[in-house]
């Protein structure tokens, strides 16, 4: 339970931290730390205009998109404290489940018959098609390494015990890194803040969403934006200390990790469109290579 | 009783051709019932006793017919009773414009080979004697051609239909001929010859003839080329029994083999693995080409089947190393993709029926906003799509779960070759699933979701509540399995003990127990799902809701043409993938003189790359070069007559020079 508190706590500052900072890069004061939760309980306060041409579907899949990623919530552990959910292979089921989640959101994309939000569907399907092997390979090649298959027994046990094994914290947090960039839809991928539509991702696929589905889908975006940087802030926390310091560390790195978005939103373009394919595919090319160093420290080979 | 209860609901089945034309139907699903009361009720007593044996009072030259009915026969049984049941249900609501219109003997036909159909397969999971086993094997092949070419009127189905056919023999003969190799040896024709021969010889040549036989059966890529042909030609009752439970048929004689399989097993599960990664993939990938929305759906069967290929590929990977647990949960994920797959695949089948009948097309370009019309068939094909996307909380999820669980479990030991098994069967199966993700987006969306792709000519109405009935039977199993994965993982356990005889009480525990935790997992999800939808309901009612047109991004003049079409969804993936698909525009852009401009029109297609090369190059090669045999056949009986003679005289200089 312990991380799961975690994760609110991190998600309480987490974006408010990305957009801060991005606030100072260009100049300005920005506004407070807490002001993305005050947009969505001002959302959640509005009503909704429906498209007359969605369905059931479009109902159904905000509310979907938001379960998944609580439930997903419930898999991620902090080191050796137990995640509610811990058993062979969650994993899996985690990664399963978020499939589901995108599934009924790209597909309430598809119900309002727009052009644009069709564009955005194609390419989120499309894109997380591709980026899913890496995150397989990189637990995979974890559980070789630790010799455990669940989230929780292989970050429990991730013992840096040699230097070679250095490489496969800075490997593996350099892959989680870049999976959650994608996966949550931010630069150099995706561009949260652009205007054209015709080059967005996931903030085209919810144009048609309003009031109460836009809250919990920004609200879901947030707790998935953490899972991910709690999954890998998981490869850099040394075990020997305290809890509570490792609490404090896990805070500063959330942190750390929000200012590092907001930092790289700054100061680089979004990728060319065509680009992005290879872009995601070579983060699955690193993953390969992580694989590969795990046999060499096993001496498997 | 029971064996009387099946021999005479076969016999009764010929009364359907002297019945009148309206008690047809009901006759036929009569029929049906008894057929599934009688081995059903064997199957479950099977399930729960143990193997039985039922003679048959007929004699082949190798002494009488037995059904031999162990786990694995009851299994498939129960899927394959389960299927044709719901198959026979829809066919009633699916057949009715067409009574008018045909013949009484084409529908008494039609509905024979229906019967026949399912008692062949039946037979087939239960003989065990090698002739008997190939003749029901035969009218299996032959009854399932007579469906297929149900609307012989058309040309185009009628070469589909013998295209079937003949791939069908060549399947049949690699079968007879498999057989005869371990006849010759051992002296018995059938599985027990076979089991002889396995002990004596290497494995790996006899199993993989046999698994090109079965492999044409159950479509494995390059041999299927069948497939894509005939589910879309076939009526959609047809299709999702043949899809669902025929081409399972394959699985079932590989999985006898596998059971019987002494020695090899590396080079044979390497060959499985690889042969099954392909098959999804390439299945998937040429999916998500389609426009037709029944092609895309056969397609998606050589992929599931690829899926099941990796299953078995691992399972005897993990024998070949010593891990059971490995070889278990392979071929457990293997077996209970049969269930899974033979569901979701006919209910998608069925829902595909429906909109054909509604709206008398398949073609995803001319379809979409079906949802507003068809809302219970829409809603059943999300199932499916869901389902088959292996997504919680379904019954898809739970057999990919397990292979997955199979390979990680084996990777803390694994050397450098079994790491690499693991990579390829992980990466296998993560993007088979993100693909069938990209695909069913597209087939959901494109069909069912939007406005209209094209102008609409007549209204589109729900179909009648009897081709729904079957379709909500399978939802309730699909969402059974998903909600109670411990139960069937464990009659997979139970299944595998006997097949394999492997105790699998050290690790059961643990594998029953993620199975559960899944399961759980899955209805607290349902759960919390509820819990928000009423919220939003519960929030929605104190603020104002409205519907107004779709948002624009300021472009006012949009209309349902500016849609995603299925060509163009599918279009970002064809970039990344054209080398392995033989993709071609057909369009003419406008003359610059042209003043007034003519209609235009675009399509594109993609060919089957691998059918391509592996059977059609060997065909077009055939057919240019055997006529020119014809020289030969002049007419004239004089060069007749020389024939024989100059084979005679080849035949004695062979023998002199000791060649034969």
């Amino acid at each position: 339970m312990l991380s799961l508190a975690l994760i609110l706590i991190a998600c309480i500052y987490f974006p408010g931290v990305i957009v801060k900072v991005k606030a100072i890069f260009s100049g300005r004061k920005g506004p407070g730390i807490l002001q993305p939760w005050r947009d969505i309980s001002r959302l959640l306060r509005k009503g909704s205009v429906y498209s007359t041409s969605s369905s059931f579907v479009f109902q159904i899949g905000a509310p979907v998109y938001f379960s998944t990623v609580i439930i997903a919530a419930l898999f991620v552990p902090f080191e050796e404290n137990t995640a509610l959910f811990s058993f062979t292979g969650d994993f899996v089921l985690f990664a399963y489940l978020l499939g589901l989640g995108r599934f009924l959101i790209i597909l309430s994309a598809l119900d309002v018959s727009s052009g644009f939000e069709g564009m955005g569907a194609n390419r989120e399907a499309f894109y997380s098609m591709l980026i899913e092997p890496a995150f397989f390979i990189l637990l995979g090649s974890l559980a070789m390494f630790t010799g455990y298959t669940s989230f929780h027994d292989i970050f429990a046990n991730l013992h840096y015990d040699n230097y070679f094994s250095i490489i496969i914290a800075i490997l593996a947090g350099y892959i989680l890194a870049n999976i959650t960039l994608v996966e949550t839809s931010r630069l150099p991928v995706d561009d949260p803040l652009t205007h054209l539509e015709l080059t967005m991702v996931h903030e085209v696929m919810v144009l048609d969403h309003s009031g109460f589905d836009l809250a919990i889908i920004k609200t879901a975006n947030n707790i998935k934006f953490v899972l991910f940087s709690t999954l890998s802030a998981n490869c850099f926390i040394p075990q020997s200390l305290d809890l509570s310091v490792r609490i404090g560390i896990f805070l500063i790195l959330q942190v750390m990790f929000a200012t590092g978005i907001g930092w790289l939103e700054s100061f680089r373009a979004r990728n060319k469109m065509a680009m992005n394919a290879q872009y995601i595919l070579s983060v699955s090319a690193i993953a390969m290579i992580l694989v590969f160093v795990v046999i060499i420290i096993k001496n498997r080979i | 009783m029971l064996i009387t209860l099946f021999k005479a609901a076969l016999l009764v089945s010929f009364g359907i051709f002297v019945v009148p034309k309206k008690w047809k139907y009901a006759l036929a699903l009569t029929v049906n019932v008894f057929l599934v009361f009688s081995t059903g009720s064997w199957a479950i007593d099977v399930l729960v006793n143990g193997t039985q044996k039922i003679a048959l009072d007929i004699s082949t030259w190798s002494g009488p017919v037995e059904l031999e009915i162990d786990r694995l026969s009851a299994y498939f049984i129960l899927i394959i009773n389960t299927i044709c049941f719901c198959g026979i249900l829809y066919a009633g609501g699916y057949l009715r414009p067409y009574l008018p219109k045909k013949r009484s003997v084409f529908i008494s036909l039609h509905l024979f080979s229906f019967i026949w159909l399912h008692g062949a397969m039946l037979l087939v999971t239960s003989l065990r004697d090698g002739i008997a086993f190939l003749l029901a094997w035969e009218l299996m092949s032959l009854f399932s051609f007579v469906l297929v070419i149900f609307e012989a009127q058309k040309e185009s189905t009628l070469k589909t239909g013998i295209n079937y056919l003949l791939q069908m023999h060549l399947s049949f003969a690699l079968i007879m001929i498999s057989f005869l190799i371990a006849a010759n040896q051992t002296g018995h024709l059938g599985f027990s010859g076979v089991a002889e021969y396995f002990q004596r010889n290497n494995n790996a040549p006899l199993f993989l003839l046999f698994f090109t036989g079965f492999g044409i059966k159950a479509g494995f890529i390059p041999l299927h080329s069948w497939l894509p042909r005939a589910h879309p030609a076939a009526p959609s009752h047809v299709s999702g029994v043949m899809s669902g439970v025929m081409i399972k048929m394959g699985i079932y004689g590989i999985f006898r083999m596998v059971s019987l399989l002494q020695n090899d097993l590396m080079t044979i599960g390497v060959i499985v693995l690889a042969v099954g990664v392909v098959s999804g993939l390439m299945g998937v990938i040429m999916a998500i080409m389609q426009h037709d929305l029944k092609k895309l759906l056969a397609y998606h069967s050589i992929e599931n089947i690829g899926i099941i290929g990796m299953g078995i590929g691992v399972g005897i990977i993990g024998r070949a190393v010593g891990d059971d647990v490995l070889m278990i949960l392979g071929l457990a994920g293997a077996l209970l993709h049969n269930l899974n797959h033979a569901l979701f695949k006919s209910l998608l089948f069925f829902t595909a029926g429906n909109v054909f009948y509604s709206t008398h097309s398949v073609n995803m370009d001319g379809l979409g906003g079906l949802v507003k019309n068809m809302r219970y068939t829409s809603a059943a094909f999300l199932v499916g799509a869901l389902a088959i996307s292996g997504i919680p909380p379904f019954n898809g999820f739970i057999s990919e779960f397990l292979i997955y669980s199979g390979v990680l479990h084996h990777l803390p030991q694994a050397t450098f070759w079994m790491a690499l098994v693991a990579v390829t069967t992980t990466l296998g199966l993560v993007l088979i699933g993100g693909l069938c993700i990209y695909c069913f987006t597209k087939a959901f969306g494109m069909t069912f979701l939007g406005s209209r792709r094209q102008e609409q000519h007549h209204v589109v109405n729900e179909v009648p509540p009897i081709m729904l009935a079957p379709a909500a039977l399978l939802i309730i199993s699909i969402m059974a399995i998903g909600l109670r994965s411990a139960f069937f993982g464990n009659l997979m356990l139970n299944i595998l003990e006997q097949l394999t005889s492997v105790s699998t009480k050290n690790f059961s525990a643990e594998i029953l127990g993620s199975l559960a935790m899944v399961s759980n997992i899955n209805i607290l999800l349902i759960i919390i799902l509820v819990v928000v939808y009423s919220v939003k309901a519960w929030r929605q009612r104190y603020v104002e809701v409205w519907q107004g047109p779709t948002w624009g991004c300021g472009y006012t003049a949009g209309d349902y043409r500016h849609q995603y079409t299925p060509t163009s969804y599918a279009d970002s993936l064809r970039q990344l993938v054209n080398p392995l698909i033989d993709y071609t525009r057909h369009y003419k852009s406008f003359d610059e003189k042209e003043i007034f401009p003519q209609p235009k029109s675009f399509t594109t297609e993609s060919k089957d790359l691998i059918e391509e090369k592996t059977v059609l190059s060997w065909v077009h090669l055939m057919v240019k070069y055997l006529p020119k045999a014809g020289v030969a056949q002049s007419g004239l009986i004089n060069h007749y007559l020389i024939y024989p003679l100059l084979f005679l005289a080849i035949l004695g200089l062979l023998t002199i020079l000791n060649v034969i």
